[in-house]
């Protein structure tokens, strides 16, 4: 059996309705969809959603966003801290 | 299998619980999870004929680990780990004492970041918390907690949900008067490059909308989906060198660190939790 190669086309079609239509990303106000689910819905197998779903998991945002996290919570952390503590030179410069 | 269970035996494994380390203990109905979780994420569909999930929270951070000064020290300290412990010792008391099946609810991803089972779905069920505005499940005497759930055949008695939601706190109903916002949402805001958007109405909050793929570059910095990214950026590079600053730069080693105790480090941001008047102990300390 060959090993499953998502089209990268197929892909780029479809990872925005099937990330919104999945449970990856739960909201209170809806349940998700199962990878079955969509795949009726989209006119797809299951196994291309699942497969099309996980790789859209990880391509919301670029590597830079990765290093925005960091300092975002560098700067929320020392900041939280310096007010906790009410020491102002703990905050970040 | 046994058809009834024996008197008190919902008193006894809640008193079991608490005993080995759980803060708190209920018990939901495993057919409430229908109407909220797709297919595949039901208890039945993990162990076929379940009946009820014991849910037991707690080995939160202490308060020292909320005003730490490094956003790294949360991550590390992750104690998760401790609360799974509790969860499988309430399985084997399930099996071994009462003769029921008991599946413990395995901590990791079915497929890509969906879990097998939503443990905030199963605290909120359980009748041990309800969803904050920045998301996690709060619970009303201790807020910010751990899960851990068991599936089972067993019938035990099920607990009614929680009488009234830990968020909004009264202090935040007064910041959303004074300032049209609350910690939470000021701390990581959507339309600021956060995560979080919402309201307070009529004394509820009302997320409106949630970046969950930034949360995510927040909560797994330096997880699988950053070794990915990092691996992608690495494999595209040309230049030797710069592939190897890539590979052995700092990023990459705290990855590989976290990965590596992953079961310990999963979760890396807490930020809309550290503000949260109603995640963690009110007690002032000094």
């Amino acid at each position: 059996m060959a090993f499953f190669r998502l089209d990268p086309e197929l892909y780029a079609r479809h990872k925005d309705e099937v990330l919104r239509l999945s449970n990856s990303f739960q909201t209170i106000e809806r349940r998700g969809l199962s990878d079955r689910e969509i795949a009726e819905r989209l006119g797809l197998d299951e196994r291309t959603v699942t497969e099309i779903r996980v790789v859209a998991e990880r391509d919301c945002y670029p590597l830079d966003e990765w290093e925005r996290a960091i300092e975002f919570k560098r700067r929320a952390c020392t900041e939280w801290s310096a007010l906790a503590l009410k020491r102002p030179d703990l905050k970040a410069p | 299998m046994k058809e009834e269970l024996p008197a008190g035996a919902t008193k006894h494994l809640k008193t079991l619980a608490l005993k080995a380390g759980a803060t708190v203990v209920g018990v939901a109905d495993a057919a409430a999870f229908d109407a909220h979780a797709p297919e595949k994420h039901r208890p039945a569909d993990l162990l076929p004929g379940a009946r009820t999930v014991v849910v037991v929270g707690g080995a939160q951070p202490r308060a020292g680990d909320w005003i730490a000064a490094s956003p790294w020290l949360l991550s590390t300290m992750g104690t998760t780990e401790r609360i799974q412990g509790v969860g499988r010792r309430v399985a084997q008391a399930i099996e071994s004492e009462l003769g029921y099946y008991a599946l413990f609810v395995p901590p990791g991803t079915a497929s890509g970041d969906t879990p097998f089972l939503s443990l905030m779905l199963a605290a909120e069920l359980a009748g041990l918390g309800a969803r904050s505005l920045a998301g996690p499940v709060l619970n009303r005497a201790h807020g910010f907690l751990y899960w851990s759930a068991v599936i089972t055949t067993a019938p035990f008695e099920v607990d009614p949900p929680e009488g009234a939601p830990a968020c909004p706190a009264p202090a935040c109903q007064d910041m959303w008067e004074r300032e049209g916002t609350t910690p939470c949402l000021r701390v990581c805001p959507v339309d600021a490059g956060g995560c979080l958007g919402g309201q307070l109405e009529n004394g509820r909050a009302i997320r409106t909308s949630y970046d969950a793929g930034r949360c995510h570059t927040r909560v797994h910095t330096h997880w699988v989906g950053g070794f990915q990214k990092v691996l992608e950026e690495t494999l595209n590079e040309p230049d030797r060198e710069r592939r190897k600053m890539l590979v052995y730069g700092d990023f990459m080693t705290r990855t590989l660190w976290a990965i590596t105790y992953s079961s310990t480090n999963i979760a890396q941001c807490f930020e809309c939790m550290r503000v949260c008047p109603a995640a963690h102990g009110l007690r002032e300390m000094r």
